[in-house]
């Protein structure tokens, strides 16, 4: 009883993570579903998210507004209005002028795009970690008192939920909508999608506006669970959640929300039965290993070597 | 800004230094080797603030010799490869005695240089004991050992008869040094370690880490590393209902945890070096330090003024401006500094250097804790 | 037209507004124990409105403003100049890099203790990014996880002269074949991969092999580092101002001139400059030679070139493999010099200076990736207020070269050789 309760917390907190790795994967994954490079930046849009809604926090605080609903939705939306911005911003200026060039140019651009932010973040605001104000707190507990009990926090609910509502929302946007439509066509083929009169640029930004948003979403929501945030903390996320992107499938958004749970549930069970010193390194190896055998993911086509 | 500022400011006065240098009074120069831009950049001020504040004071009551100190200063962002730079530079420069460096990994490479060119050097925040555990003549510090720390942090948790512990360190040199100590002490005293395991430094997940601590069912838990990642562990352990006491060393010991644990603060227990700056005799430096509205409560503000105070009196003891005289008159008397008494012995430790367990609050004020 | 230029530019004006203000014009600062917010000094305010009016002018009038620029280059007096003959500009080369590297030879004794050191590590950096080129400059590999190679070279001269006591002499080569190995074993699975995935399998094995350095404390004394790594010697020598090691002499006794330690700095200095001219010579050749061409042509089109007849696998492993060893190379020199290693100076955030330098001087040409190395260590020395900002300049130079100038600044020439007429 003992064991397997201990095993259900480490599984919920494996889950937690994995749906925000999840959320920030959704900007990887139909980024290169659509243009076919990785973008970079994009765990440092996430990080700029979870600063805005802090300093949105914190600016309402100060203003003495704390209904705990207002204060959620205005972070929110201000976390998404900045972080879309930003990736909008960061496709225009970086991406699109490379687009078309050899592989690696668009890479090593995205790559410089990462370090300026990052550092762009330090210059603003200090490489002090900045601690987020504790809005969510208490949550249900099982198991008998004296013994070890199960903890589901109220943070870790809304965190669930929050991803659900996304993906639904994302899944339902992408199928149905014209715009999704457009999508999807677009990564089909996207000189086809030209000339039948797709504004293919106009669907590039929106991806990067629809991941930028996503992440943002994690951002607040990350930024709460965890309890703080530092220019830094953006990159390795990122990388965490291009792992969980490759993982499920690279273009596969439910592939994305697949591998970020499995990566999520096997670094928490790393801690938890191994240790905490090795979590990234079994992050990495099981992104080298998937790379090395499946180089399609779980849920990816395959894809067809154009010549 | 102000910073440019300030470092123009001392640009110029190192330069008017030099030009002044064949004039009458003769100077001698101190090098101040830190962090001034970079990640731990705020440890760097504190260091910078002390040793400035010590020549100013040192130059106001007639220099050393009837010499005027000079500072040189330096940055070596903590980065152990411009901190080799940085030592050469000094070298350059014809600097003699050093006040720095900051963190363990910058000064040990940089100690080498200092030792092989006959420079003295003191380090006010430098913890590691392996820097003056390779019988060098020239190297000094103003501040205690991890090995010193632990103990003090281990025998306090011992006497409190906890039925486990478990001890978490950053995998960092600081941290794993101390926690290693304080397992080392523990286990001496007989007293079950649960677990000892390192975490990843600037991570920010550590719910797997507190469910673990939980189903140990440790009532109290050792951190060796810094503020940050305690903050998030203390906070992310009261949401999940751990009912541990924490204890750390002095690197959690400020008040930015409290930023981030918030409430979860409360409690925690802290080994820091006695509180300098409300000691009674340091009154007068104290409220110097409150006229250029500087904080003087920084844990290496006064090591570091301390460490510019032995240069000069260890000078005027030795009646020469020769490091290894200098050095060996460091090693024969015995100072009255703002951080106490100091005495080294044959490696360049202080013989005593006192650690005191606090316990803090969440209001970020700290009480110390009788024993 | 003209309204949705004006639209659009006001759009791109407000955006520019949107990412600065919040994040630049209101700072969380720690007062006491809590988080508050502070606005930012009216500077600030006012940079980030003239930025939010010069992206508005820029977009509305964008159109004539490009026209004029294309129009500016036309006059630039450089781009009308026919390159000079093949024969006469290498002839000039070779005789500029002769001069250049007997300046670098006699330099040092002339100059003082503290630029010659630097000098050494803008060394390390041209051995570093001479290898990094033949990786992704010439065979278009894109290796994020360079600076673990370098790193094996570092700790194998630590490790084995603490176990073993093995000198910088031996080291040298044991280093840098050790690092060649480990790019032979893992450039074998991983180079099937596409370039953009090859990308990140690199930076996740960089990760692994610092994490792995960090948390072997045994062997490696994690995070603690290797102290006590020894000075090169010259044959039996010693440069320190006492003989470490038994049956050494001392430099300056057996020349009976006074101890100094510039002597040793300077040994370095020049160890680090044969190591990187013999480097740039070894490079230059394998350029010429039928793999280097191989290299460049698996980089421009891979499909082609495996329809005559490459082998990709040994193409690319050959690449990864040469890279690998000169970074250990690299590594031997800098756990000489440094005297004392830790994971530390391993970071990710190396990897991508050397790839900065890399892709600053010009992918696959040797001089470009010579003078970026200079510029890049250099610079920030000498402007010592910049430091802070060193990272963002990288960052943004790194982009706007990818854009305007993805051959870098001295852009590569390929050798050719021209077929005498027959009469």
């Amino acid at each position: 009883m003992q064991d397997l309760l201990y095993f259900s917390q480490q599984l919920i907190n494996g889950l937690t993570i994995g749906s925000a790795y999840a959320l920030i994967a959704i900007g990887y994954t139909m980024v290169y579903g659509i243009i076919g490079m990785i973008n970079f930046a994009h765990g440092e849009i996430y990080m700029i998210g979870a600063y805005t809604a802090l300093i949105a926090i914190t600016g309402l605080t100060a203003l003495g507004i704390a209904w705990l609903p207002l204060v959620l939705v205005v972070a929110l939306v201000c976390a998404i209005l900045v972080s879309s911005s930003m990736g909008w911003a960061v496709e225009r200026v970086a991406y699109r002028p490379v687009r078309g060039r050899h592989r690696l140019i668009p890479l090593i651009s995205a790559i410089g795009m990462s370090i300026f932010l990052q550092n762009y973040m330090h210059l603003a605001q200090g490489s002090r970690n900045v601690g987020f104000p504790i809005l969510i707190e208490g949550g249900f507990n099982f198991g008998s008192d004296g013994a070890f009990q199960m903890s589901l926090s109220y943070m870790q609910i809304t965190i669930f939920v929050t991803t659900l509502i996304c993906m639904t929302v994302l899944s339902t946007f992408i199928s149905r909508s014209r715009t999704g439509r457009a999508c999807r066509a677009v990564s089909q083929d996207l000189g086809m999608a030209n000339l039948l009169g797709i504004d293919t640029n106009r669907i590039i930004s929106a991806t990067f506006i629809i991941g930028a948003a996503l992440a943002a979403v994690a951002g607040l929501l990350l930024g709460m669970y965890y309890g703080s945030v530092d220019p830094l903390f953006g990159f390795i996320a990122g990388l965490k959640a291009f792992t969980a992107a490759v993982l499920g499938g690279i273009g596969s958004i439910p592939g994305a929300m697949l591998g970020g749970l499995i990566l999520g549930i096997a670094e928490s069970m790393t801690s938890g039965y191994l240790s905490g010193e090795y979590k990234d390194v079994i992050s990495f190896s099981l992104l080298i290993l998937i790379l090395l055998f499946k180089p399609t993911g779980l849920l990816g086509k395959p894809e067809v070597e154009k010549i | 800004m102000q910073n440019n500022v300030k470092k123009l400011v001392t640009a110029i006065a190192a330069s008017v230094a030099l030009l002044g240098a064949g004039a009458a009074v003769a100077e001698i120069k101190v090098g101040i080797a830190g962090p001034m831009t970079g990640p731990v950049a705020q440890y760097g001020d504190m260091q910078f603030s002390g040793a400035r504040m010590a020549i100013e004071r040192i130059n106001a009551a007639g220099g050393v010799m009837g010499e005027n100190l000079v500072a040189v200063e330096y940055d070596d962002v903590c980065d152990p490869k411009q901190a080799v730079t940085v030592a050469n530079a000094l070298v350059n420069d014809g600097v003699k005695y050093v006040v720095g460096h900051l963190c363990s990994s910058s000064t040990q490479p940089a100690s080498d240089i200092y030792e092989d060119e006959g420079i003295l050097m003191i380090t006010p925040a430098s913890t590691s004991p392996g820097i003056t555990a390779r019988g060098y003549e020239l190297v000094f510090r103003t501040i205690g050992l991890d090995s010193m720390q632990g103990p003090v942090a281990g025998g306090y948790l011992a006497s409190l008869n906890p039925k486990k512990v478990a001890v978490i360190h950053d995998k960092q040199q600081y941290g794993e040094g101390i926690a290693t100590a304080v397992r080392d002490t523990l286990k001496d005293a007989g007293v079950e370690i649960a677990m000892f395991e390192g975490i990843t430094a600037g991570g920010k997940d550590f719910s797997s880490l507190v469910t673990k601590l939980k189903q140990a069912q440790v009532d109290y838990v050792y951190y060796g590393g810094y503020h940050p990642e305690l903050g998030l562990i203390l906070r992310q352990a009261r949401q999940a209902d751990l009912d541990a006491v924490f204890m750390g060393p002095e690197g959690v010991g400020n008040k930015d945890i409290n930023t981030i644990a918030g409430e979860a603060a409360e409690g925690l227990l802290v080994t820091l070096p006695p509180a300098f700056d409300e000691k009674e005799e340091n009154k007068d430096l104290v409220a110097a330090f409150a006229d250029k509205d500087q904080d003087p409560s920084g844990p290496f503000v006064l090591t570091s003024y301390a460490a510019v105070q032995l240069v000069a009196e260890g000078i005027e003891k030795a009646g020469s401006k020769d490091p290894f005289e200098v050095a060996a008159a460091l090693r024969a008397n015995s100072f009255e500094t703002p951080i106490g008494t100091v005495q080294y012995d044959k490696a360049g430790d202080m013989k005593s250097f006192e650690f005191i367990v606090y316990e803090w609050h969440s209001d970020g004020s700290k009480t110390p804790v009788s024993n | 037209m003209a309204t949705s230029n004006v639209r659009h530019a006001l759009f791109c004006a407000i955006v520019t507004i949107v990412i600065s203000y919040p994040i630049l014009g209101l700072n969380l600062e720690a007062e006491g124990i809590n988080i508050v917010l502070t606005g930012t000094d009216a500077t600030t305010i006012v940079a980030i409105a003239c930025a939010a009016l010069i992206v508005f002018l820029f977009q509305l009038f964008r159109d004539s403003v490009m026209g004029k620029l294309g129009a500016v280059s036309d006059l630039n007096p450089l781009t009308g100049r026919k390159p000079m003959e093949q024969d006469k500009r290498a002839k000039l080369e070779s005789w500029v890099l002769t001069g250049l590297v007997v300046v670098a030879l006699f330099w040092p004794f002339f100059s003082s203790r503290g630029a010659v050191d630097l000098a050494t590590l803008v060394l390390i950096y041209v051995i570093l990014a001479l290898g990094l080129n033949v990786v992704v400059g010439l065979a278009g590999l894109l290796d994020l996880g360079y600076v673990a190679f370098y790193a094996v070279g570092a700790y194998t001269f630590a490790l084995l002269s603490q176990y073993y006591g093995i000198s910088f002499w031996m080291a040298l080569p044991l280093g840098a074949l050790l690092a060649g190995l480990f790019g032979l074993l893992l450039g074998f699975p991983v180079l099937r991969l596409r370039g953009d995935y090859l990308a990140i399998v690199t930076l996740g094995f960089g990760e692994i092999i610092r994490i792995l350095l960090n948390n072997w404390t045994n062997v490696t004394g994690g995070p603690n580092g290797i102290g006590g790594i020894p000075d090169p010697t010259l044959f039996g020598m010693e440069f320190g101002r006492r003989v470490k090691e038994e049956g050494n002499t001392s430099f300056h006794e057996t020349f009976g001139i006074a101890y100094s330690g510039e002597h040793k700095v300077i040994f370095l200095y020049l160890i680090a400059l044969v190591l990187a001219i013999i480097t740039a010579l070894i490079i230059r050749r394998l350029m010429k030679m039928p793999v280097g061409r191989a290299w460049e042509a698996l980089r421009e089109d891979e499909i082609a070139a495996r329809s005559l007849g490459l082998s990709r696998t040994a193409v690319k492993l050959s690449a990864f493999t040469i890279g690998a060893f000169f970074a250990g190379f690299a590594g031997t020199i800098f756990a000489s010099k440094q005297g004392f290693i830790s994971p530390e100076s391993f970071v990710f955030l190396e990897s991508a200076i050397i790839l900065a330098i890399v892709v600053l001087g010009g992918m696959g040409s040797q001089i470009g990736v010579i003078l970026a190395a200079i510029a890049v260590t250099i610079l920030p020395e000498l402007a010592r207020e910049f430091s802070e900002y060193r990272m963002l300049i990288f960052g943004a130079a790194m982009v706007l070269m990818m854009i305007w100038r993805p051959q870098g600044l001295v852009p590569m020439r390929r050798l050719h050789i021209t077929l005498k007429t027959q009469e």
